[in-house]
């Protein structure tokens, strides 16, 4: 009878309790209401948008990604550069990294329909300008994303709004859309992005904000986005790969006749940017220390740019902690941890022109100290490399491949004749008190010679690998030279990273002006603008289109752009055909106390060479498996 | 004691629970064949990655992913480890004209020729050995002009295996670099015309070591979308004694 009685008020108890619905907010979960209904809460999901925009900064990998965690993070030198035959660096060659890593970030694009579709239901909490300036930063992250897919794979499914993920799968299997069509959309989202922002520092509104986007950083990507697609519509009509994708125009096989469409759009989109942003000149009348600081200093050159923070702990989940920058671009002699691993060509500073290292008799030039080389070349190119002689946080860059005890003859001569096989010569420390041996070589560079080091401090020396600079040059770009050693380690560098700035949208301009074949002096007054800060001589009205890629290649140089310029140029299979990077290597001589410079092939003896494949990347296969209408994936895959 | 025993019974008969058997056949099929120059109707001279038989298993999917079969370097290509299917294959990606696609069963062991055209085919190869010298002369003919790419240059390959090919080849042998002066490719850089079928195309190679035997060859290539190249036939080297 208890039991009875007991069982029937447990059961009663449950049943009754059974008619309430748990039916409140889950405490764990941030609800849509409550993000967009405060300013604050808008603004931190802007944040989150920007911090996760798929930018190639410092710590991006071009076989990795964006969020390389801790263990890849600090390792700066895999960079773009590397791959491309600008810098000699740790990637094998250019198949390391040829075939991306599967960018496919439409989680993040969901995350900025969200915005541009709740946002609107929430407006009567604020103001008409404000709302629209918001979104028209969620237009700009949209077409910035966009782009970063575009360019590595021709066409991607175009997803304007926010799919329920209960729908049906067939309608969640989004088709690819034609390489012209996401070109036309990122266009019109940076239009968009463009007429809903206000004039800053007009009207009562903020001036830019150092980090985040504006009508005027719409127009700057415009013109980036608008010059690339001209430029693979013009080159890509007569170099590339056939196949299904292509005459689908899924890759390749925009009609060659929009070039002009989409050069007119990059050379409208960068005139209006013109009086918004200028080249920075505040560091007069010293041109060298004025171009370092570009990149070292706030400035109204910098258009969009991505800031890090030392405090910030977090390395693995966004993009906001600090980088490695000055701890993997010196040699660890100059810093107080870490690494480099990549360094300058001499390929690079040969755009500027050859170095007087050869007089015109064929013999190299003596030298009574290494640094009196860079008496007479540009300031600009001085700002972006350091050569050997120069100084570092009162340290010189002790650069130095050997001795001489003796040197005759010219230097073509001495490279046939006795640096023709460089590998050996690495492998093959010739004793030093071998009084027969005229060149000396040495494993470190604590073995002297008559009491002077044998290879010098900063290198080349081959007992710490590539620790030392293989080309005989190191990158001054972006280097913080204000820095003490002791402060140059792993994950303390917060220099910020900038993506675009006021002479990309120059270039840009002076390119499409050019490829328009209307507007040549426009051109020339861009490049103009450009040589007459960097401390060049000006260009002349005979200026042809390799002048200005050239003009670009130099100033845009080691800032992750060239890659995607030869890939747009169509031009990456002639560049990179079994291509060999060259090295400035110093050289003491005894007997004249002189140094001279042999250009010969870096150490390493890499080699370079580009499938036109690759102009496009693989689709995921991953993506594949899971949306057949993906299909054909790009041509040769 | 006995506890832990049933504990572990029970732990085992858990995990054996989870194994499915997967009851597709495994890739029990075979593939093979020679790809066959349509000029000379003996097998393509090629080299290892010279060529790929593209293979779709049509009776998998609609859109299948492509498998790749490498193509030897005699010419011949097979693959034992096939799944049984109905496919589309095609050889690509090599130094010769758009093939025919066939569309083929493989079950069992299968097997099929293709004859393909090369964009090139190197005639007249000599080679001569003086010094540390390898004089090697040819001559190109084209079996189709008509819309032929840019041809681009004839290389030197010179090896000490009889592997020798663009992918493998002593590297301070052939000089490709055109800042070097030892640069020594034969440029020819020109869509087809008379003057390169009438031409005798020369390259040489310096600093072969005496006490070695070396295998040599030349390519050609043109600018298609994978630049490969149409080779010679190898020979065989053999230096003088060392002194």
């Amino acid at each position: 009878m208890k039991k009875v009685k007991y069982i029937s008020l447990i059961l009663a108890v449950i049943i009754i309790g059974s008619c309430h619905k748990l039916d409140v907010p889950p405490l764990s979960i941030i609800s849509e209401s409550q993000v967009f209904s405060t300013a604050n809460g808008i603004q931190a999901y802007l944040a989150n948008m920007y911090t996760f925009l798929p930018m190639e900064d410092f710590v991006y990998e071009p076989d990795k990604g964006f969020l390389t965690g801790d263990g890849g993070r600090w390792q700066n030198f895999y960079q773009m550069d590397a791959i491309d035959g600008e810098m000699a660096g740790p990637y094998g060659g250019v198949g390391d990294a040829a075939q991306g890593f599967g960018l496919w970030p439409y989680d993040r694009i969901r995350n900025i329909n969200v915005l541009l579709y709740s946002l609107p239901k929430y407006a009567s909490n604020y103001t008409q300008d404000q709302v629209n300036e918001w979104l028209g930063e969620a237009y700009f992250c949209r077409a910035y994303t966009y782009f970063a897919l575009v360019k590595r794979y021709g066409g991607v499914p175009i997803v304007r709004t926010v799919i329920d993920p209960n729908a049906t799968t067939a309608s969640l299997q989004v088709p690819r859309n034609t390489e012209e069509d996401v070109y036309n959309f990122i266009g019109s989202d940076l239009d968009s992005a463009y007429n809903l922002m206000w004039e800053p520092g007009a009207g009562g509104h903020p001036a830019i904000q150092q980090g985040a986007a504006s009508k005027y950083a719409a127009m700057a990507y415009k013109s980036r986005v608008m010059l690339f697609a001209g430029s693979i519509a013009k080159y890509g009509a007569v170099n590339y790969v056939d196949g299904d994708a292509r005459a689908k125009g899924f890759a390749g096989g925009i009609p060659a006749g929009d070039a002009t469409k989409f050069f007119q759009a990059a050379y409208d989109a960068a005139k209006l940017v013109e009086g918004h942003f200028s080249l920075y000149t505040g560091g007069y009348p010293d041109k060298v220390q004025n171009y370092v600081d570009v990149f070292m200093k706030p400035n109204n050159e910098q258009i969009f740019i991505r800031q890090y923070s030392l405090s910030d702990p977090q390395r693995n989940n966004d993009n906001s902690g600090p980088h490695s920058y000055d701890a993997t671009m010196t040699c660890r002699y100059m810093t107080a941890d870490g690494l480099s691993r990549t360094y300058p060509s001499l390929d690079y500073v040969e755009r500027f022109g050859p170095l007087p290292i050869v007089n015109t008799d064929g013999t190299p030039t003596r030298f009574s100290d290494r640094a009196d080389l860079m008496n007479s070349l540009e300031p600009r190119l001085l700002a972006t490399i350091y050569f050997p002689g120069s100084t570092l946080r009162g340290l010189t860059f002790d650069v130095q491949r050997g001795i001489y005890k003796t040197f005759n003859g010219s230097a073509a001569q001495e490279l046939s004749n006795n640096l023709n096989t460089p590998n050996d010569v690495n492998t093959n420390w010739p004793d030093t008190t071998d009084p027969g041996k005229n060149l000396l070589f040495a494993a470190n560079s604590n073995q002297l010679y008559r009491g002077r080091r044998i290879v010098g401090l900063a290198g080349w020396n081959p007992s710490t690998g590539d620790d030392n600079t293989r080309t005989g040059l190191y990158l001054r770009k972006y280097v913080d030279y204000a820095k003490q050693q002791s402060a140059c380690g792993l994950y303390q560098s917060a220099q910020s990273y900038i993506d675009m700035r006021y002479a990309e949208v120059l270039l840009n301009r002076a390119e499409a002006a050019f490829e328009l074949g209307t507007l040549q002096a426009d051109a020339l007054g861009d490049i103009n603008q450009l040589r007459d800060r960097a401390g060049a001589a000006p260009a002349t009205a005979s200026m042809t289109i390799d002048t200005i890629r050239n003009e670009r290649c130099k100033e845009l140089g080691f800032e992750h752009q060239y890659w995607w310029d030869i890939r747009r140029w169509r031009t990456a299979d002639q560049v990179l055909d079994n291509r060999k990077i060259y090295a400035l290597l110093p050289y003491y001589i005894a007997t004249e106390n002189k140094y001279i410079f042999l250009k010969q092939v870096e150490p390493f003896q890499r080699t370079y060479t580009f499938q036109k494949k690759w102009y496009y990347e693989p689709l995921p296969g991953g993506e594949l498996s899971r949306n057949p209408n993906l299909f054909p994936n790009n041509p040769g895959y | 004691m006995k506890k832990i025993i049933i504990f572990g019974l029970g732990l085992l008969l858990t995990g054996v629970s989870c194994t499915k058997v997967d009851n597709y056949p495994g890739p029990d099929s075979a593939f093979q064949g020679n790809i066959i120059d349509s000029v000379t109707g003996k097998n393509l001279l090629t080299e290892s990655q010279g060529l790929n038989i593209e293979l779709k298993q049509l009776s998998w999917s609609d859109n299948p992913d492509p498998y790749y079969i490498p193509v030897k370097d005699d010419g011949s290509f097979q693959d034992t480890r096939i799944f049984s299917g109905h496919y589309s294959v095609i050889p690509t990606q090599g130094a010769f004209w758009p093939a025919d696609s066939i569309v083929t069963d493989i079950k069992g062991a299968a097997a099929h020729n293709f004859t393909v055209v090369p964009y090139l085919e190197i005639t007249n190869f000599t080679h001569v050995q003086a010094g540390d010298s390898l004089v090697m002369t040819c001559q190109i003919s084209a079996p189709r002009t008509a819309g032929l790419p840019q041809i681009l240059e004839v290389w030197p390959f010179v090896n000490n295996t009889p592997f020798v090919g663009s992918g493998a080849y002593i590297s301070q042998l052939t000089i490709s670099d055109h800042n070097s002066p030892s640069y020594n490719l034969a440029d020819i850089n020109s869509t087809w015309n008379n003057g390169i079928a009438t031409t005798t195309y020369k390259v040489s190679v310096h600093g072969l070591l005496n006490g070695r035997t070396y295998y040599a060859r030349v390519g050609v290539r043109v600018n298609d979308s994978y630049k490969k190249y149409n080779l010679s036939e190898v020979v065989q080297v053999v230096m003088p004694p060392e002194k």
